[in-house]
């Protein structure tokens, strides 16, 4: 999922107390996947904030509100009335959602109230790692479904960097294994070996994020 | 002498106290039959107690806890099985985890992390968990009244 994670609460609280009423929205996708702004979320940091706003002497009236998602329109239209009665909204979705409702909702200030970071899978309950850099050019097919862009301290493609430590772990993080040891276990396990030989060139980084802002037209799908 | 039954935790009146106000969440297999009701209430020397009783301490949710003390309650108080007598395993482990992040989440915003507590006991009298509220009363009493009350 899109992972993210709460911005620091002083900063949130700053952002707030010059307002009069405040819109705290949360998303159910995948900020609630990871524990950051889902309904449960909101419910737990609307009344901080309050407390907090309290304590500094600040009047701020927060109201709140989570939508199924914040990236599609239909759901963000859900907020339209309650819109109109804030002076700010604060949104602990994504950075897409967060820019979802400032275009609807336009002259309204909208704040992110997390910081959006990476693409990542629950491996367990409370513990979230990378998955994917969202690279445009995939080659899982290739390093038998780990992915170096994503999980190689140096994103390096044609094997490890050397500096492997003996547990197998990464030299740059001794807390993360080593995905180019991983590879190459996996594609011996499966005798496949030989298959890493082959050198891949320089990525082509065009069609990510690297390659400018991205606008995808699907004209089967446009009506 | 208890009052059981429904107590109406919105309802202000039903605090008049000048006492620290002290909210006690208690595990239903933490207490002694005699102590068993849905929610009761009362005033001793030293605390003013609302005690509500939870089917496991692991159903104590983060923001329960922050809208007691939103809501004006000096302190709240969990009592959990001990480790290893949690009916449902590890749900007393949970609640602990989430008691200390909810102190963590205090300490950020300015609010004595002393103001929120667990304690794992079994089989407590209703004389008991008063005295584990008097205890948590007394650890939040420097820290003053709760600031959401001021300016009521």
């Amino acid at each position: 999922m899109i992972f993210a994670e709460w911005k620091p609460l002083d900063e949130l609280i700053d952002k707030l107390k010059i307002h009069k009423k405040v819109l705290l929205v949360g998303c159910a996708t995948c900020v609630a996947e990871c524990a950051a702004g889902g309904e449960k979320e909101v419910e737990t940091l609307a009344p901080l904030l309050r407390m907090a706003l309290k304590k500094q002497g600040h009047c701020v009236e927060i109201i709140t509100a989570t939508l199924e998602k914040q990236c599609e329109w239909e759901f963000v239209e859900q907020l339209a009335q309650q819109a109109t009665e804030v002076d700010a909204i604060m949104s602990i979705a994504c950075g897409i959602g967060v820019q979802a409702l400032a275009e609807r909702f336009d002259p309204i200030t909208v704040y992110p109230g997390v910081n959006t970071s990476a693409l990542t899978i629950r491996e367990e309950a409370g513990l979230w790692a990378a998955r994917c850099a969202a690279c445009g050019d995939c080659i899982l097919g290739e390093t038998f479904g780990y992915c170096p862009v994503a999980r190689c301290a140096k994103s390096l493609l044609n094997g490890p960097c050397g500096g492997t430590r003996k547990d197998g772990k990464c030299e740059v993080n001794e807390e993360v294994d080593c995905i180019w040891n991983l590879i190459v276990e996996r594609a011996d396990e499966r005798g496949r070996l030989e298959s890493l030989s082959k050198i891949k060139k320089a990525k082509d980084w065009s069609n990510s994020g690297h390659g400018g802002p991205k606008r995808v037209i699907r004209e089967d799908l446009r009506q | 002498m208890f009052a059981f039954g429904k107590a109406d935790m919105s309802d202000k009146s039903q605090w008049p106290s000048q006492n620290p106000e002290v909210v006690v969440l208690y595990c239903q297999h933490g207490l002694c039959d005699e102590a068993k009701g849905s929610a009761w209430y009362q005033e001793s020397k030293g605390v003013f107690v609302r005690a509500v009783m939870m089917p496991c301490s692991s159903k104590i949710e983060v923001s329960y806890i922050l809208n007691i003390l939103e809501s004006g309650a000096d302190a709240v108080e969990v009592v959990a099985c001990p480790e290893k007598s949690c009916k449902y395993l590890v749900g007393s482990l949970r609640a602990e985890k989430r008691i200390e992040y909810i102190r963590g989440l205090l300490e950020k915003i300015g609010y004595a992390p002393e103001r929120v507590g667990i304690n794992r006991k079994l089989s407590q009298s209703p004389e008991q968990l008063i005295n584990l509220a008097r205890a948590r009363a007394d650890a939040v009493r420097p820290f003053g009244v709760n600031p959401m009350k001021k300016g009521e």
